[in-house]
């Protein structure tokens, strides 16, 4: 019954039918000191094509969120659904780009990419691979080793190798974090003229007000002591987003301000 | 790949500096008489003996023409020997390194056992197998066992949570990860613990031979020790560290060769 109701809000709010469906989720861990809850009744939804943007200061229990998402931990309480089936163990349908580099350093740029890609003939996953490095820009770079290359660059890779693989849903955390403030948004952009051509359903975790203003057609601001949602921001703005309009610098604002409230 | 660092002409000609200062001084000591011959030969004199016993013609001496016998036997007890030290010590230290529990049951006893000095297993080994090609071989993966098991356990341990994650969200887990992840990720250490096991298989080589066996290296320095000739015993040292070096530039090409994480990560 809630579920069907979740669903049709859903479809109001978006337009478009949910991909992720989180109900009631919660995460409790057991320290020494006794049981801490990390995450309390998280409920939303994310449309299919949506780019959704998870802004909350440290210590909110985002990356605990993603993890979830991922199917590397599993809930205390509640459940998240992609599609109608419950999310159980981390696969190939949920693709996480890390805020750490993960790519594995003794494979070329080329090798990462192709790292995922199984059960295809040769040739075409070849051919598949050249597709991914090309549209990343990386086709110079192809036989580099990841200790060889920038960082945006290595982001780009970690991108490259999950985008191939067609995730039925992108989780980034934190992505672009480590980088300079240029290749941030050099990659910000990259990912944008991404989800405009393939429109991706994206749950973006960040703790920068900018760049959720930038990227995501929702923002769920966190909370925390217990993680949970505190406010949810529609940006309304048209893309490509002018970063520097008064339009864009009044959402940041007010996300500052919603952040800033006590709770 | 893309910034290989290749040596120039000094590089090549730096470690050759010391053996020659080395054979120098030796040279000059021998020259003067500073020891005398019976307990230092010349390098002259012993380049002699080395040149008879790896080509001389039976019968020209006592050692002539043995070398290539007495080389084929002791590095097929050691090859054999660290063959078997390998087989036991990477999936073993794999097994360690990743399982809590594994850790636990194994490495206690393990790490008693290496605290007893390989010597102490001779006489036992001698009671157990006799004088020989099996005793030598007991000897040899024993000592090459543990620091085989010991660098992979700790290379194994190292590799980086996030990489089964990563690996895992890309549809790659449990014993395709372990080939795809695992192994590479902890291949140097692998690397580091192969070499250090073959180092020590040819020192155990030596202690094994030295019991009584007709052939091999070690049989041949413990033989000229009994007849006197120091310039067979140098000989035989000289050889041993050749092998030794030659045998461990190819296990790392070796290793280079098959496997992408090795050519790369060292």
């Amino acid at each position: 019954m809630t579920t069907q109701l979740k669903l049709l809000t859903g479809k109001r709010e978006a337009g478009i039918v949910p991909t992720l469906e989180v109900t009631r989720l919660s995460k409790v861990f057991k320290t020494g000191e006794g049981p801490v809850t990390v995450l309390r009744d998280l409920d939303f939804t994310v449309g299919k094509g949506e780019f959704i943007c998870v802004l909350g200061p440290s210590g909110c229990g985002k990356t605990t969120l993603l993890n979830l998402l991922a199917g590397f931990e599993k809930p205390s309480a509640g459940k998240a659904l992609l599609n109608g089936r419950p999310i159980q163990g981390p696969g190939p349908d949920r693709c996480v780009v890390f805020q750490e580099d993960t790519l594995f350093p003794w494979l070329t740029v080329e090798e990462n990419i192709a790292f995922g890609v199984n059960g295809v003939p040769k040739k075409e996953k070849q051919e598949k691979v050249l597709h991914f490095l090309d549209l990343v820009g990386l086709t110079p770079f192809q036989d580099y080793l990841p200790r060889e290359i920038s960082g945006g660059m290595k982001k780009r890779v970690s991108l490259a190798r999950v985008l191939i693989l067609q995730p039925q849903i992108l989780l980034m955390d934190e992505p672009f974090g480590a980088l300079d403030a240029q290749a941030r948004e050099e990659m910000q952009d990259l990912l944008l003229s991404l989800w405009n051509q393939f429109h991706h359903t994206i749950v973006f975790i960040t703790h920068d007000i900018d760049e959720a203003v930038a990227l995501a057609d929702r923002v769920l601001l966190m909370q925390k002591d217990p993680g949970a949602i505190a406010e949810e921001t529609r940006v309304r703005l048209p893309r490509p987003r002018e970063r520097t309009a008064a339009s864009f610098q009044d959402y940041c604002k007010a996300l500052y301000q919603s952040i800033k409230k006590p709770r | 790949m893309a910034f290989e660092k290749k040596n120039g002409w000094m590089g090549g000609f730096i470690p050759w500096v010391l053996p020659a200062l080395f054979i120098l001084g030796w040279f000059l000591a021998s020259r003067f008489e500073i020891v005398p011959s019976y307990l230092m030969p010349s390098p002259k004199q012993v380049g002699e003996a080395g040149i008879l016993y790896a080509f001389g013609a039976p019968g020209e001496g006592p050692f002539a023409g043995r070398f290539w016998l007495d080389a084929w036997v002791s590095c097929g007890r050691v090859f054999a020997g660290f063959a078997l030290a390998a087989l036991f010590g990477v999936p073993l230290g794999v097994l360690s390194g990743r399982a809590e529990s594994m850790q636990r049951f194994l490495s206690a006893s393990i790490n008693a056992l290496r605290a007893v000095p390989g010597i102490c297993w001779l006489p036992l080994a001698m009671v157990w197998f006799g004088i020989g090609y099996r005793t030598t071989l007991f000897l040899v993966a024993l000592a090459a066992f543990f620091p085989i098991y010991i660098n992979t356990a700790a290379g194994a341990r190292q590799v980086s949570p996030l990489l089964f994650q990563a690996g895992a969200m890309m549809g790659v887990r449990r014993l395709r990860a372990v080939f795809a992840i695992l192994l590479p990720g902890a291949m140097p250490n692998i690397l580091t613990g192969l070499r250090l096991g073959l180092g020590i298989s040819w020192a155990y080589l030596v202690l094994g031979e030295l019991t009584g066996v007709p052939n091999g290296l070690g049989a041949v320095i413990m033989d000229a020790r009994m007849m006197g000739r120091i310039d067979i015993i140098i000989v035989g040292i000289v050889l041993i560290a050749l092998l030794g070096r030659t045998s461990d530039l190819m296990l790392s090409g070796l290793l280079r060769i098959c496997f992408k994480s090795a050519r790369r990560l060292t």
